[in-house]
Formats: structure tokens, C-alpha cells, sequence
């Protein structure tokens, strides 16, 4: 059986690697913060207090866990007509945009990413359920992939 | 007071682009007095909650009935002034032109807006008549664009044949005819201007030659008020409202406590406020086709008069609810851009109720040609058959049913040479029409249980609006055979899709 989220004519662009501290960071930063202040919580007050440690410390480590091979998942393929974009390990997607409905596209940089070297590149279409997202780009690479989209969006231009 | 209409009347605007001179109109004079309403109502609702709640001093009702009662009226009336005098200014702010190519609106007291509608990108002409605009005879006229939410230009009021010349002017100059110019260069409206009221040119100039004809439409059905109770009668709302009133009673004999009925009011007002409104909204509804596209006519507070040119429906449900079975009725919307957001349930339907052949007659009308040799028998497939009856639908495998126990068979879409079909759900039946032409994009999603199985779910994605097409629990191989398929489909199809000034391929 094939596997719809790997079209045979396809060879995947996979993201850069550091877009996994990009994750990771904010993470450690929403369920550490929670978790530490738990620990030190019940070592003064309450050993209930280790639920409110642990609960926060469980999804860290599964985060860890799953973050990589999140990143490894996603994927993405510029095909004559139209560009592919596949993501998840557990919930997987695909979805296909034809350049010719692209209506933007948007590049953004947090703080964090520009630091890391990262750049988001974004697809839109008329459509708001168009989740067509490409996280952890090198900055020249969602520059290229952007001019690229740009152009090819116009080489294909209609209205809606 | 009496400034030429042509002029700029802020400072800061910039001249019209291009060499067309634009002639700017005024909407007309009562405008205000129908916009402050909505400042009144406001505060009187507020007014209202106010009194039921107790406000100080023992409430409001008090307040009403002692001595100072004039107190309010005067608060009432101060409200009422700003309300107007506010939307005095913002009357006197708000211009609009018709252009060759587009539609300028300039509106807004502190911030300026330009508004520059290109027409040959309109999606939709409405014309809207809340209640008090009515008495006064006036209309609002929303042109959408496909810009997403509020991106439509809103030009009210208007006298009600105004708004429907304007109305064939527009379609007339979106459809690619060539249409001359309303009023012949004008000669400078304004110059000797009367001290009367001044501006609103559109209502008191005598129009010139009729140069943009109202399309002719012809009647196709109208939906009679019987059917349209009963099947609100048969809607999910009634029966919770039914069956809620039932409980309040049984607790209210049971306990002998009366405050159960008040606690209950919020919801009853809520689901009382739905039906309310549905009737009302779907009262009288009317469908006719026109070279302009379809037009829907209903309403019975507020009037809607809409028209949808052709090629600007993206997608089309027909759903059926499992009480309207028995009759076999059927309710089809519409996906059209710029018909989402907050208006989208008033706009989105194509017809509120209907029988089967009033539904595919619907649909007909905006999609006319499927690709298929017999359309009936595909669609009444999609409408009510199963994995049971041979068709050319591609189900869902029977591997599915520990997914979706009840739906399962239904799940499947079929592939015409037009447009996409998509049927799911079994309570509720579902037939989603995507035109090839119209897909924006696709998607694949598969869940760790759908992985083990084997299959996928299949969306296309499609404008903001109440069609979401999907197809669950495809096999995996037919997911991404539709998928790749689909893909092409879209793209040769609209490379041969009619251009968007619908006329232009018969008017050369």
C-alpha cells in the first residue's frame, strides 16, 4: 500500500535543524518554569505540591522526545504547478497549494528565530483552511522560496 | 456650504489616479436619521438590562415612576443627539464614485478611508433593507469583494430605485459590457447649488438615459411561509426549546419553585432568538436567474436582495437533517467570497428549505453543467445513497466502521468532469460540490488509528463560508489518487474556466 503523504514524483526539502531548539526553547520555558516552581513549592509547603511539579515535568520530557522527529517530519516540495507541504509524526497532514491560488505569502522571524537563523514562510490562499506553513527556513532559503513563490504565482495569475 | 460635489471635501484626500474624472455622490440626506436608530436602540437596550437587573438606588423602575422620570427621557434624548449629530458628520464625510474599473468610497470623520473596489474582482451585489430604513424607502448596497471579512463596500442609503440602478450599473460594468457613463459629465454639480439641502445629487438630478437596464430575471421558486415553519418547527433548535420547557414544568410542579423559570430565561431567549430570527430572515424567500446570476430575495424585517454573478459560487452543500427526512427536504448553502464573517448565515443560503428537485434546481442554477451524462441519478447517489447501491461513488472501506459506526457507508466522494462531489454523514446528510475550477487547495490528514487502518481524510479547501468539504476515512490509495488527480483537475480546469466579466465571451 502506498502512502498518500509520499507522492512517488516527489523529493522532500527538509527544515533546518535548529528549528528544534527553536521548539524546545519556549517549551522549557512554559512547562520549566511551572515545573521548578512546583518543586520548590512542595519541598516547603506540601508534598502535594509534587503533582503540580510532575505534570508540567511529564510533557517536558515528551516534548524532548517528540520535538525532533516533529521537526524530521516536516517536509516540504515545489513541483511544477504546485507546492507540497507535509508535517506531523502521530497526526499526519499533507496539503497542496497550486501557485496559481496563492494569493501571499509571508515571511516572519521571531526574536528567538533570527537568533537561531530561522524564518517562517507562510502560503495564503482565499481560503483561511489553507494550513500550508513552513516553519525553520534559513533566512535565504525562505528569501528564494519566496521570490520563487512570488513568481510562479504570477506566472499562473487568476483571480479566485 | 454649498461645496461642489467634485471637490475634495477633507483635507489630505488625495485626487482621484488615472485621467478619469470620478463624479462623487453623496448617499442620501435621511441617511443619519436611519443610522442614529441604532444609537437609540442601543441605549435603550441598555436601559432595559438596567432595569431588570435593578440599577441604583432600587432600579430604574423606580426611577421611572417617581418624580424625576423626565430625568431619563431627557438622558435619552441627549443620547439620541450625539447618536444623529454623529451620524450627520459621517453622512456629510462619506462619498462614492463609480469609476470605469472600480468603485471609490471615501467615508470616516476622524480617520479617513479610500475604499477602491476593483469591479471586475466583485463577487456579489446585494441590496439590503433593515426596518427603519423601510419607512423612509431606503436601501443599503454591499458590494463584496474577495478580500476576507469586511472587505465589501457598504453604500447606504440610497433611494430604492437608485440603489437598483446602481445595482445593473455595477453588475453591467463587472459583466464587461460597455456602459456609458451615469450622468454626462455633470456640468459642475454644485456650482449655482440652491441653499437647501445640499449634495445627494443621485436623489434629486434628474437621471439621464437609462444606460445600464436592470438584467431580466426570470422566477424559478419561492419557498411558501407553511414550509418554512415547519421545518424550523423540525429543527434542532425547537425540539431543545420543546423539550427544555418540558423539564422547566416537570421541575417547576415538582419543587413548586417559580425561580427555576427565571433561571431558565436566558436560555430560552437564546434558542427563542434563533428560531426568531431564522423565520425572519428566511421569510419570503425568493429565487431567480438572471444573465447577472442568481438572484435571492428575502426577508421579513430586514429585505435582502442579492445577486451572484456567475462563477462566484466556490462551493455548494445540500444538507438534511435527520427531521427533515420524512418530507425529504433539503437546505443548500453556499461558500462566495466575501460572504463570510458575522453575516455569513443570513447571506450563505441558496435556499432555506426545499424539496429535492427545488434543491438540484438550485444547484443547477449556480453550477449548470456537472460533466455528467445523468446528473440525477449521481446526484440523488450523493444525496441519500450508500456503499450498498452501486454508484460511481468511491467509499470509505468497510474497515471504517470502528471509525464512524453510523456514517460510514455514506462516506465517499465521486469525480465528475466539472466538479468534485463529496458525501458523508448519515444523521445529518451532507452532498458537498466543489467546481474544479474553484479548489484553492488540498489537504490530507491521518490519525494514529486512520494509520492503522489504513485510511486518510480528504479536505479541499475552499473561501470562508459554510461549505467545508471533506471526505473521512478515504483508503489510503484512493486518498492519494484524489489527491494527485484533484491537483490537475484544478489546475487544467481553470485554465478553461469563463473569465471573470461573465458577458465578455458573448459580448465580443
Amino acid at each position: 500500500m502506498t502512502s498518500p503523504f509520499e507522492p512517488h514524483d516527489v523529493t522532500w526539502n527538509r527544515v533546518s535543524p535548529r528549528l528544534v531548539t527553536a521548539m524546545l526553547v519556549p517549551a522549557a520555558i512554559w512547562l520549566g518554569v511551572p515545573a521548578v516552581v512546583g518543586v520548590v513549592l512542595s519541598l516547603t509547603l506540601s508534598p502535594w505540591f509534587w503533582i503540580l511539579a510532575g505534570l508540567p515535568a511529564a510533557l517536558l520530557l515528551w516534548s524532548v522526545l517528540l520535538i525532533p522527529r516533529q521537526v524530521r517530519a516536516i517536509g516540504y516540495a515545489e513541483r511544477d504547478d504546485d507546492l507540497l507541504i507535509r508535517k506531523g509524526v502521530l497526526f499526519r497532514s499533507l496539503v497542496v497549494v497550486p501557485y496559481g491560488r496563492m494569493q501571499y505569502v509571508d515571511v516572519e522571524a521571531g526574536p528567538l528565530d533570527r537568533r537561531l537563523g530561522l524564518a517562517k514562510v507562510q502560503l495564503h490562499t482565499a481560503s483561511v483552511g489553507t494550513d500550508a506553513v513552513i516553519p525553520g527556513l534559513p533566512p535565504e532559503e525562505a528569501a528564494r522560496l519566496r521570490d520563487r513563490l512570488a513568481s510562479r504565482g504570477e506566472a499562473r495569475l487568476a483571480g479566485l | 456650504m454649498s461645496t461642489p460635489e467634485t471637490t475634495p471635501d477633507a483635507a489630505g484626500q488625495p485626487a482621484p489616479s488615472g485621467d478619469e474624472a470620478l463624479e462623487w455622490r453623496r448617499v442620501h440626506p435621511v441617511t443619519p436619521l436611519v443610522r442614529g436608530w441604532a444609537v437609540v436602540g442601543a441605549a435603550v437596550v441598555i436601559l432595559g438590562q438596567q432595569s431588570l437587573e435593578g440599577g441604583p438606588r432600587g432600579g430604574l423602575i423606580d426611577l421611572l415612576t417617581g418624580d424625576y422620570w423626565w430625568t431619563v427621557l431627557a438622558a435619552l434624548a441627549a443620547v439620541a443627539l450625539v447618536g444623529w449629530g454623529y451620524s450627520v458628520l459621517a453622512w456629510r464625510m462619506t462619498t462614492y464614485a463609480i469609476g470605469e474599473e472600480a468603485v471609490h468610497l471615501r467615508r470616516g470623520i476622524l480617520f479617513r478611508q479610500q475604499r477602491h473596489a476593483r469591479l471586475d474582482r466583485l463577487q456579489s451585489v446585494d441590496i439590503r433593507q433593515p426596518l427603519v430604513a423601510r419607512f423612509f424607502g431606503l436601501c443599503e448596497l454591499t458590494l463584496e469583494t474577495a478580500g476576507g471579512t469586511d472587505s465589501g463596500v457598504a453604500i447606504g442609503f440610497l433611494k430604492g430605485s437608485d440603489a437598483d440602478a446602481l445595482r445593473a450599473e455595477l453588475l453591467a460594468r463587472a459583466a464587461g459590457l460597455k456602459v456609458a457613463r451615469t450622468s454626462p459629465s455633470a456640468p459642475a454639480a454644485g456650482t449655482e447649488g440652491p441653499p437647501g439641502p445640499e449634495g445627494a445629487p443621485t436623489s434629486t438630478a434628474p437621471e439621464p438615459a437609462p444606460v445600464a437596464v436592470e438584467a431580466p430575471q426570470v422566477p424559478v421558486l419561492t419557498v411558501p411561509v407553511g414550509r418554512l415553519i415547519a421545518s424550523v418547527l423540525r429543527s434542532g433548535a425547537t425540539i431543545m426549546l420543546l423539550l427544555w420547557a418540558l423539564v422547566v414544568v416537570v421541575v417547576m410542579i415538582a419543587t413548586g419553585e417559580f425561580a427555576v423559570l427565571s433561571a431558565s430565561l436566558p436560555a430560552v431567549l437564546g434558542a427563542g432568538g434563533y428560531v426568531f430570527n431564522r423565520l425572519t430572515g428566511e421569510f419570503d424567500f425568493r429565487v431567480a436567474i438572471s444573465p447577472d446570476g442568481v438572484r435571492l430575495r428575502h426577508g421579513m424585517l430586514e429585505t435582502r436582495s442579492q445577486t451572484i454573478p456567475p462563477g462566484r459560487v466556490q462551493a455548494v452543500r445540500l444538507v438534511q437533517s435527520v427531521l427533515w427526512r420524512g418530507r425529504d427536504w433539503w437546505r443548500v448553502q453556499v461558500n462566495v467570497a466575501g460572504y463570510g464573517g458575522d453575516s455569513e448565515e443570513k447571506n450563505s443560503l441558496l435556499l432555506p428549505v426545499g424539496t429535492r428537485d427545488e434543491a438540484l434546481t438550485v444547484l443547477s442554477l449556480v453550477l449548470p453543467d456537472l460533466g455528467i451524462e445523468e446528473p440525477r441519478r449521481v446526484l440523488d447517489a450523493g444525496l441519500d445513497g450508500d456503499s450498498r447501491a452501486p454508484s460511481v461513488f468511491v467509499t470509505a472501506p468497510r474497515r471504517t466502521r470502528i471509525l464512524d459506526p453510523v456514517a460510514w457507508r455514506r462516506n465517499g466522494f465521486a469525480v465528475t468532469g466539472r466538479a468534485l462531489l463529496l458525501r458523508r454523514g448519515r444523521l445529518v446528510k451532507i452532498l458537498d460540490v466543489v467546481p474544479h475550477e474553484r479548489t484553492q487547495s488540498l489537504g490530507i490528514n491521518q490519525g494514529p488509528w486512520q494509520r492503522r487502518l489504513g485510511v486518510a481524510s480528504f479536505q479541499v479547501h475552499s473561501t470562508e463560508g459554510p461549505v467545508h468539504p471533506e471526505a473521512p476515512h478515504l483508503d489510503a490509495d484512493d486518498a492519494a489518487r484524489l489527491m494527485a488527480e484533484q491537483a490537475r483537475r484544478a489546475r487544467t480546469a481553470r485554465a478553461t474556466a469563463g473569465p471573470e466579466r461573465w458577458m465578455e465571451r458573448q459580448g465580443e
